[in-house]
């Protein structure tokens, strides 16, 4: 009988468990948690808040209890592993003991980057990752004690937080220290845009604000300083700057990392029968061959089932990692495929707007670089999967079908051309 | 029973008669909602200067390894283990469109009055209870049709709606 272990309990080691089982049903499955939660999703923490879904959706797999049963598990809650022995395959716990294993999956996610800058530790500080993060929130709005306040980056979890605040009627401003919102994700135009429609909605942005520190007002509530000089108050400060990958303990242990772990197409390390998976892990993005972290919840599944059944002895590849980050907020859509630092000035810029759709998109001769898109929510995943074949099969075209849905969702028959294809009609 | 959609654009004239069947089995409302099938008639112009007439049906193809299931963040949508079909549950769908930018074939809806994501569930419930899919039923040349699994395999067919995701490219090896 073999003995697995998966460092963590996240989206990506729930299904690398799932995986092993599936293919092998008496393997030993431990599982090595920093918590003592089923696996939960971040991503749901701000509809948590906002009154969207029930405390028990945060956690989509089943309770911890369930799900050890189901797929007959050895969970080890509040034991998060202190290091790794890549070549015995063993893990250090905390108490200094080691457990050797036939093979191991590295899970252990991403958490809120709370960087060291004075006030951060005020009451009335917060950030939003955990089902704890939105257990706290909730109950201060709807105490009503929150009357004003400040979300500190424009990321992806801030403007939902920015939600949050404008579902129960909280003034709300966003800061953030880029030169527009979305910076890593959006055209300087597309951001633009942007920007003006959540300013219509009620809501203050100022970008190129890089924070200094935060102070309590002698009357109550915080003055957010910013390093020009700036003040901006409220009564709560939610900081959303980002987040950074759980692999401290891996540091010196020969696992070859950048900022995250880094894998092959079968979600393998550099040391065999070591795997690693999610948010802790930078795979190969297909748009530029390098090592990427991408960190969305599809991903950390299909990075767990790959990983899962690579180490149950399937050989499975994980190959269609490329940079897609969509934003639902307010009844608007955003989405960006692809990677818009790879743009270049020579590059083709085609650019369109009508009432229903904003689009701006860059390719060069060979391939499309980045795709941004508002209102098209119903076609973005034809279109991602567009640009996916684009990178795979440059010279293939759009297929019959894809074009079809294009026209009729209404897109222009310039887009069309733009992504590869011809239409009249 | 797992159950497979096939499909077979030279017998379709996008008459939209499948249309129809899933509007009335699906009581769906157009004011608010747009029907789970789409028929399509485009006369295509290809890069070789050729013009290609499509005729399509268009749905949820059921695919066996669905990537919508995963990109659900909250577990809305699965397998039907009997039918095989990819169905869902959207009691705590959030709206946040992960299903649609993770499906290449925009089968994914959403509906204006709740906000919550709506699909062919390939009738389900019909199915089981030895019926055919509702816009099976009303296509009256026989492009579309829904076979049993070991029906399928034995016809020696290629035209499985389910297996189209692998054509495109994006799936795991």
């Amino acid at each position: 009988m073999k003995r697995f272990a998966i460092i963590g309990s996240g989206c990506a080691a729930y299904h690398a468990a799932k995986a092993i089982r599936e293919r092998d049903k008496e393997a030993q499955i431990h599982i090595y948690s920093d918590n003592d939660l089923g696996p939960y999703n971040p991503m749901l923490t701000t509809y948590f808040v906002k009154g969207a879904i029930p405390y028990g959706a945060l956690f989509p797999f089943g309770s911890r209890e369930e799900i050890q049963s189901r797929l007959d598990l050895c969970w080890h809650p509040n034991c998060p592993a202190a290091g790794l022995d890549p070549e015995q395959k063993a893990i250090r716990l905390g108490d200094g003991t080691e457990e050797a294993f036939d093979g191991i999956v590295i899970a252990t996610g991403a958490s809120a980057v709370m960087p060291p800058i004075p006030g951060l530790d005020l009451p009335g500080v917060f950030k939003m990752r955990t089902a704890q993060d939105a257990v706290e929130l909730k109950e201060r709005l709807e105490s009503g004690t929150i009357k004003s306040a400040l979300v500190i980056g424009a990321s992806w979890v801030g403007i939902k937080v920015v939600e949050d605040m404008v579902e129960h009627q909280v003034p709300c401003t966003l800061v953030d220290g880029a030169k527009w919102m979305f910076f890593v994700a959006a055209f300087e135009e597309t951001a633009r845009r942007a920007q003006k429609d959540l300013e219509a909605k009620g809501v203050q942005v100022a970008c190129e604000q890089m924070l200094d520190h935060i102070e309590a007002l002698p009357g109550g509530g915080l003055c957010a300083v910013m390093q020009n000089g700036r003040r901006f108050e409220a009564d709560t400060v939610a900081v959303c700057i980002g987040v950074r990958m759980n692999v401290g303990f891996l540091r010196d242990s020969g696992i070859a990392m950048n900022r995250g772990v880094l894998v092959d197409a079968h979600m393998r390390t550099n040391y065999e029968g070591i795997y690693a998976a999610g948010d802790c892990c930078e795979a190969i993005d297909i748009q530029s061959g390098a090592p990427r972290n991408i960190g969305v919840w599809a991903n950390a599944g299909r990075q767990g089932d790959v990983a899962g059944a690579n180490l149950a002895g399937v050989p499975m590849e994980f190959d269609a990692n490329i940079l897609a980050n969509l934003a639902h907020y307010l009844d608007y859509d955003f989405i960006s495929i692809g990677d818009v630092s790879a743009c270049k000035e020579t590059d083709q810029v085609y650019g369109y707007e009508d009432e229903r759709y904003y689009i701006r998109a860059v390719r060069s001769p060979e391939a499309i670089k980045c795709i941004n898109m508002i209102g098209s929510a119903d076609s973005n995943g034809i279109v991602r999967n567009i640009f996916i074949k684009s990178i795979k099969e440059p010279k293939a075209g759009l297929d019959v079908p894809a074009v079809c849905q294009l026209q009729r969702n209404g897109f222009p028959d310039s887009f069309i051309e733009f992504l590869g294809g011809i239409s009249v009609d | 029973m797992k159950h497979i959609f096939e499909f077979d654009p030279n017998k379709c004239c996008a008459c939209s008669a499948c249309m129809i069947g899933c509007m009335d089995q699906n009581d769906i409302d157009l004011s608010d909602e747009t029907c789970f099938r789409k028929t399509f008639h485009n006369e295509i112009e290809q890069k070789d200067g050729d013009v290609y007439f499509a005729y399509l049906s268009v749905a949820c193809m059921h695919c066996a390894d669905a990537p919508c299931i995963e990109a659900c963040p909250v577990g809305c949508i699965r397998k039907d283990p009997e039918t095989g079909f990819t169905i869902y549950d959207n009691t705590n769908c959030i709206g946040c469109r992960s299903c649609a930018m993770a499906c290449p074939f925009g089968a994914p809806r959403y509906r204006k009055s709740d906000g919550k994501m709506v699909k062919c569930d390939g009738c389900n419930t019909r199915v089981k209870n030895g019926l055919q899919p509702a816009c099976v039923r009303a296509c009256s040349f026989g492009a579309l049709t829904c076979v049993t699994e070991e029906e399928y395999q034995a016809s020696g067919s290629d035209k499985a709606c389910s297996a189209l995701i692998d054509s495109l490219g994006l799936r795991r090896k």
